[in-house]
């Protein structure tokens, strides 16, 4: 599987797919350094969870683009290349469909780390009030890793299924749009999609007085129900996917 | 010479079932910001405008960019592919034309999904139960929105021209599409190309003015558009094609 993996990374070696995800993260710093622009003491107190509560709802928005762009580049080249017949005469198919999966997954990982980083770095810099909370930032990470791997696997296996690429990025595209809507429905429904996934995972909640027009941030109990249904939809979304791309003749 | 390059065009997509992604797209704003319409219907007091900003929002900002640059990917991903670059380049025909073909098809979807999206909001308005006329200004809105989703059309298929991956421009599509939402806030919506479709289509005030006159707004996206049109067929004279 090391090999398997190492020759994933050769092939795309030159063509940049670190960049998109290096250029939204970016985007998403510039969001943060605007939002967070006029600090007053109240907001320097609720900093780090204005972070947390900011940054779930720009991933509802962008980490599905970046895993749909991610995933398409990485099974696109074997669609131009018409690699599949090749590859699957040295290969088991069913690990070609992991190794993609697992290059994949770096570069989702490398993204959900260079957030936090972002904002333990931003927070410390802007001066938020007390140390950062390690324990929700962890959580954070794992939330956010998870949500973004089970998109990617969807991704990934509509990238392999179709050659034509614009499938999956549509697919992507709609399923966001659904996920940001969901956020505005009550929870129970906005836990039948994937995307709205980083909403139910939110570990912080938001309270506005429509009086006062002040904002009040709250953290919230973590909801492991949540999290245990994202992992099981997971594990079905890899047999399934993993058993259509191993099924389907190349 | 056009007309044929156009036929080409459209025989490229004659099977294609990108339509379904155009025709499916706008019924989700439509449900979920009508919904939302309904449940805040308290606070959102202002009828159909407070109905529009629910369809248009999220829609103009983040959503309907990328989708352009996904049928402009789509629009050239057939020459990207088994060296085509080659045979296009050599074929008698000007590179205006190959470049204007493309951007009339693109321009064409756009101009259908505003009627549709005009048909899903008066639809939804009414089974909403709204009892006021429907306001006078829809037919501006979908004209101008249609007219800042081209200028996104001309600078995405400048991308796809030049980036041979089908998925980055649609990246690029999602960060100008977040950079619009940036220039609207700081107020130089007008200036940015990714923002003329919410500037256009009123997303966020339709009961007020646009952020700028209309004259500027058409000023801004013709230049745009022309700027697209200007690079695009510079990159095609000038430039080596790379087929694979």
């Amino acid at each position: 599987m090391r090999q398997a993996l190492a020759v994933e990374f050769r092939k795309i070696r030159r063509r940049k797919v670190w960049l998109i995800v290096a250029a939204l993260i970016f985007v998403q710093l510039l969001w943060s350094l605007w939002a967070f622009r006029n600090m007053d003491a109240r907001k320097l107190a609720q900093g780090w969870m204005h972070c947390l509560y900011q940054f779930p709802l720009l991933n509802s928005i962008m980490m599905p683009v970046i895993a749909a762009v991610v995933a398409s580049r990485l099974c696109d080249i074997e669609h131009k290349g018409r690699a599949f017949k090749l590859l699957e005469t040295i290969m088991l198919a069913g690990r070609l469909f992991h190794a993609k999966f697992l290059c994949g997954a770096c570069y989702m990982l490398a993204a959900a780390f260079l957030q936090v980083e972002v904002m333990v770095v931003f927070g410390t810099v802007k001066g938020f009030q007390g140390s950062p909370p390690w324990d929700k930032l962890l959580c954070y990470l794992l939330f956010t890793t998870v949500v973004n791997l089970a998109i990617l696997l969807f991704q990934q296996t509509l990238s392999l299924l179709f050659q034509n690429q614009m499938v999956s990025l549509t697919a992507g595209l709609i399923g966001t749009l659904a996920g940001l809507y969901l956020m505005f429905f009550p929870r129970t429904v906005e836990r039948l999609l994937l995307w709205g996934y980083y909403g139910v995972l939110m570990l912080v909640g938001m309270d506005w007085d429509r009086e006062t027009r002040i904002t009040n941030y709250y953290y919230m109990p973590v909801n492991w129900a949540g999290f245990i249904v994202l992992l099981v939809m997971s594990c079905i979304l890899y047999v399934a996917g993993r058993a259509l791309f191993v099924r389907k003749e190349m | 010479m056009f007309f044929r390059t156009f036929r080409a065009e459209q025989m490229k997509m004659q099977h294609s079932p990108v339509w379904l992604a155009f025709f499916i797209f706008p019924i989700l704003p439509v449900v979920m910001g009508t919904f939302n319409y309904l449940q805040n219907v308290d606070i959102l007091q202002d009828a159909w405008y407070s109905l529009w900003t629910q369809h248009t929002l999220f829609t103009c900002y983040f959503f309907f960019p990328p989708l352009i640059g996904v049928y402009c990917s789509y629009l050239c991903r057939l020459e990207h592919l088994n060296h085509n670059w080659n045979a296009v380049m050599t074929a008698p025909v000007p590179v205006a034309d190959l470049y204007f073909s493309k951007l009339i098809s693109a321009s064409m979807m756009v101009l259908l999904t505003q009627v549709w999206n005009g048909i899903l909001f008066i639809i939804s308005g009414k089974l909403c139960g709204l009892n006021a006329p429907i306001p006078t200004e829809l037919a501006g809105w979908l004209l101008c929105g249609a007219l800042g989703g081209i200028v996104i059309c001309a600078l995405q298929l400048c991308l796809s021209l030049f980036i041979r991956s089908f998925a980055v421009p649609v990246g690029i599509a999602l960060i100008g599409g977040i950079g619009g939402l940036v220039a609207m806030a700081k107020g130089y919506g007008a200036w940015f190309p990714y923002s003329l479709l919410s500037v256009g289509m009123r997303a966020n005030q339709p009961s007020g003015a646009m952020q700028c006159g209309t004259e500027q707004f058409v000023l801004v996206s013709c230049f745009y558009v022309t700027a697209g049109v200007v690079f695009a067929v510079l990159w095609l004279k000038k430039r080596d094609v790379v087929a694979g």
